[in-house]
């Protein structure tokens, strides 16, 4: 009974985001165009990269676009998951987390909802990606179960940069301030990370960055479900890694959205 | 013997820093009453409903609200309650639907229930016709009507109205009083809600509490708040700035019979209450033949709750929260409030 009012209560607070997100026509044509630049324009920019056989065994695929494609994914959930945190702080500033707080529901429940939606949300995203990457020629390795695993994965990423911008947010309290930390935070976790650029290609400093790089992780297992195909040795490390990440980042957002509150 | 709904002791809360936003108020709600908070901001009117309506927890005291105590209790409470904040906390990407379709959710109703409850209260605060639009395209006082249906769906025993005028134009204004009159008649609810207005407590409460630095002055009907001063007052001030001999002349005053109390308003200005109508000011004039004061103004009039609030705080409530102290104190309330 419990569980089943909890759940409820989540799915109301999940609820409202996606209705929002719907909503927003801008948002769902520029889910569409940003990766249709990304792919094509930075496809064609490196195309020329794969003709050296050198850099060719480096990227682990004969064809760039088929290299970016999972790092574009990864991208895309790590945008959208590290501006998860504004929406605790909209909420706050006009009242409706009062609303909320003063209604009987789980406190828990506003986290996890928003967690869930963005998490949705991405998945939505990566969709995309999917879809036009398969359009520009793209190769799957892994086929339909793969690609499956691939939109798991973006969102399993994406909610966990989610979960640490939520945290972010419930303490700071401030938008402005939440985006000076995320973009502090976001370009240089994609750039030590190899979602462009493969790491046998990297100085050695790089390297020992990259492999603390959680999207390093995450960008590693999906390329090599995306181009290399079942290997296992290679695939469940990352796994492992992405799912204790999400639970510690959830744990923590719940437990700094409870603080803020009380 | 009425029914309490509401019942505070001892209730105080007190923010980081040692502002003593509430400071040890108690009163009792009677069932079906429209009870005000009367207050400048800043006065702690806000903070209480925060208390009573379990979204903080008070420092000290205790209250039970529809019987159930709010430290102990606080699901319960949220059960019990309607609560709708100076925020217009209605989400304006969602139509007026949509938004009571998601208070719906979180309070449980079940399935079957929830499209009736959206019409009937769609109904009160006649918004049928645009509830299919998106709340970006109401005006101020449509979304404090939608905003005041979300707190209805689940028929609380209570509604808690934090300011539910501010920010409106006076046309509005009404027609939101013309709601709540309505409301109460309709269904017997008991209102609580506060107001810096005076026209607004004076209109709408059946008792009034004027709460001022986290206090309340006083706790009344708004007839024997304005019959307790007396029923005239005449206000002047002096022009010259002779602090000797004003406070001579209003030793003066204060001895006449007819003067039941004399009250500083700053500027050279005081209120006296008074008990024999128009017939005061040449008798006021008579008294100061001995010990001459010019007077620049004079005027008499009936009590307001302006007076009464004045009476009871020493300030007039549009000066009130002036000075450094008070506005760095209503900073920090402000801040509190918007977090």
């Amino acid at each position: 009974m419990k569980m089943n009012l909890l759940l409820s209560d989540i799915y109301w607070v999940y609820w409202r985001e996606i209705k929002k997100f719907v909503q927003q026509r801008a948002r769902i044509i520029m889910a569409f165009v940003q990766p249709i630049v990304w792919l094509v324009l930075m496809g064609n920019m490196m195309a020329g990269l794969t003709r050296n056989p050198m850099a060719a065994k480096m990227l682990g695929t004969g064809s760039y676009i088929d290299f970016m494609t999972p790092g574009v994914m990864i991208m895309t959930s790590l945008f959208g998951g590290v501006m998860g945190g504004t929406s605790i702080i909209w909420d706050r500033r006009f009242g409706f987390l009062n609303k909320m707080l003063s209604a009987p529901i789980y406190r828990a429940s506003i986290p996890l909802g928003k967690l869930l939606a963005i998490g949705t949300q991405i998945m939505l995203q990566a969709l995309i990606i999917v879809v036009i990457a398969l359009i520009l020629g793209v190769h799957f390795k892994t086929g339909i179960p793969g690609i499956i695993c691939l939109l798991l994965l973006s969102a399993v990423f994406g909610m966990i940069m989610a979960g640490i911008s939520l945290s972010l947010g419930a303490v700071i309290k401030s938008m402005e301030s939440l985006f000076a930390i995320t973009n502090f935070l976001t370009m240089p976790l994609m750039f030590t990370s190899n979602a462009m650029f493969p790491i046998s290609a990297m100085p050695g400093w790089l390297r020992v960055i990259a492999g603390l790089n959680p999207l390093t992780y995450a960008t590693g297992t999906m390329r090599t479900i995306a181009t290399q195909g079942w290997i296992w040795d290679s695939i469940w490390p990352g796994v492992l890694f992405l799912f204790i990440m999400i639970i510690i980042t959830t744990s923590i957002a719940i437990r700094m959205f409870h603080r803020s509150i009380s | 013997m009425d029914n309490i709904i509401i019942e505070a002791s001892g209730l105080t809360k007190v923010f980081p820093g040692n502002i003593r936003a509430v400071d040890d108020i108690s009163f009792s709600v009677k069932e079906g009453e429209i009870f005000g908070f009367l207050g400048p901001n800043g006065a702690g009117k806000s903070t209480t409903i925060s208390m009573l309506t379990t979204l903080i927890s008070p420092t000290n005291g205790h209250a039970t609200v529809a019987g159930m105590d709010i430290s102990k209790n606080p699901y319960k409470v949220r059960l019990a309650i309607g609560y709708v904040s100076q925020d217009l906390a209605v989400d304006d990407a969602l139509t007026g639907y949509a938004n009571l379709r998601l208070q719906a959710g979180f309070y449980h109703l079940p399935k079957s229930e929830v499209s009736n409850r959206i019409n009937e209260v769609l109904n009160m605060v006649e918004l049928q016709d645009r509830s299919k639009d998106k709340v970006e395209t109401y005006s101020g006082g449509m979304r404090k009507r939608l905003d005041i249906a979300c707190g209805l769906i689940h028929r609380p025993k209570l509604l808690f109205l934090d300011e539910p005028t501010l920010g409106l134009d006076i046309q509005t204004r009404r027609e939101i009083w013309k709601y709540i009159n309505h409301l109460r008649e309709e269904t017997g609810m008991t209102i609580f809600l506060t107001t810096h207005y005076m026209d607004e407590a004076d209109s709408l409460c059946d008792r009034i509490a004027i709460i001022d630095m986290g206090k309340i002055k006083t706790l009344d009907t708004p007839a024997n708040l304005k019959s307790s001063l007396g029923n005239e007052l005449i206000e002047f001030q002096f022009s010259a700035n002779d602090t000797d001999k004003i406070n001579a002349a209003i030793g003066i005053i204060n001895k006449l019979d007819f003067v039941k109390s004399v009250s500083d308003v700053g500027s050279r200005g005081y209120i006296a209450s008074v008990n024999n109508g128009e017939a005061s000011i040449p008798l006021l004039f008579e008294a100061l033949k001995e010990n001459p004061v010019k007077i620049s103004k004079i005027l008499f009039k009936q009590p307001s709750l302006d007076d009464v609030f004045l009476h009871y705080t020493g300030r007039e409530m549009r000066e009130a929260g002036g000075g450094k102290e008070n506005a760095a104190r209503n900073r920090i309330m402000m801040r509190r409030a918007r977090k």
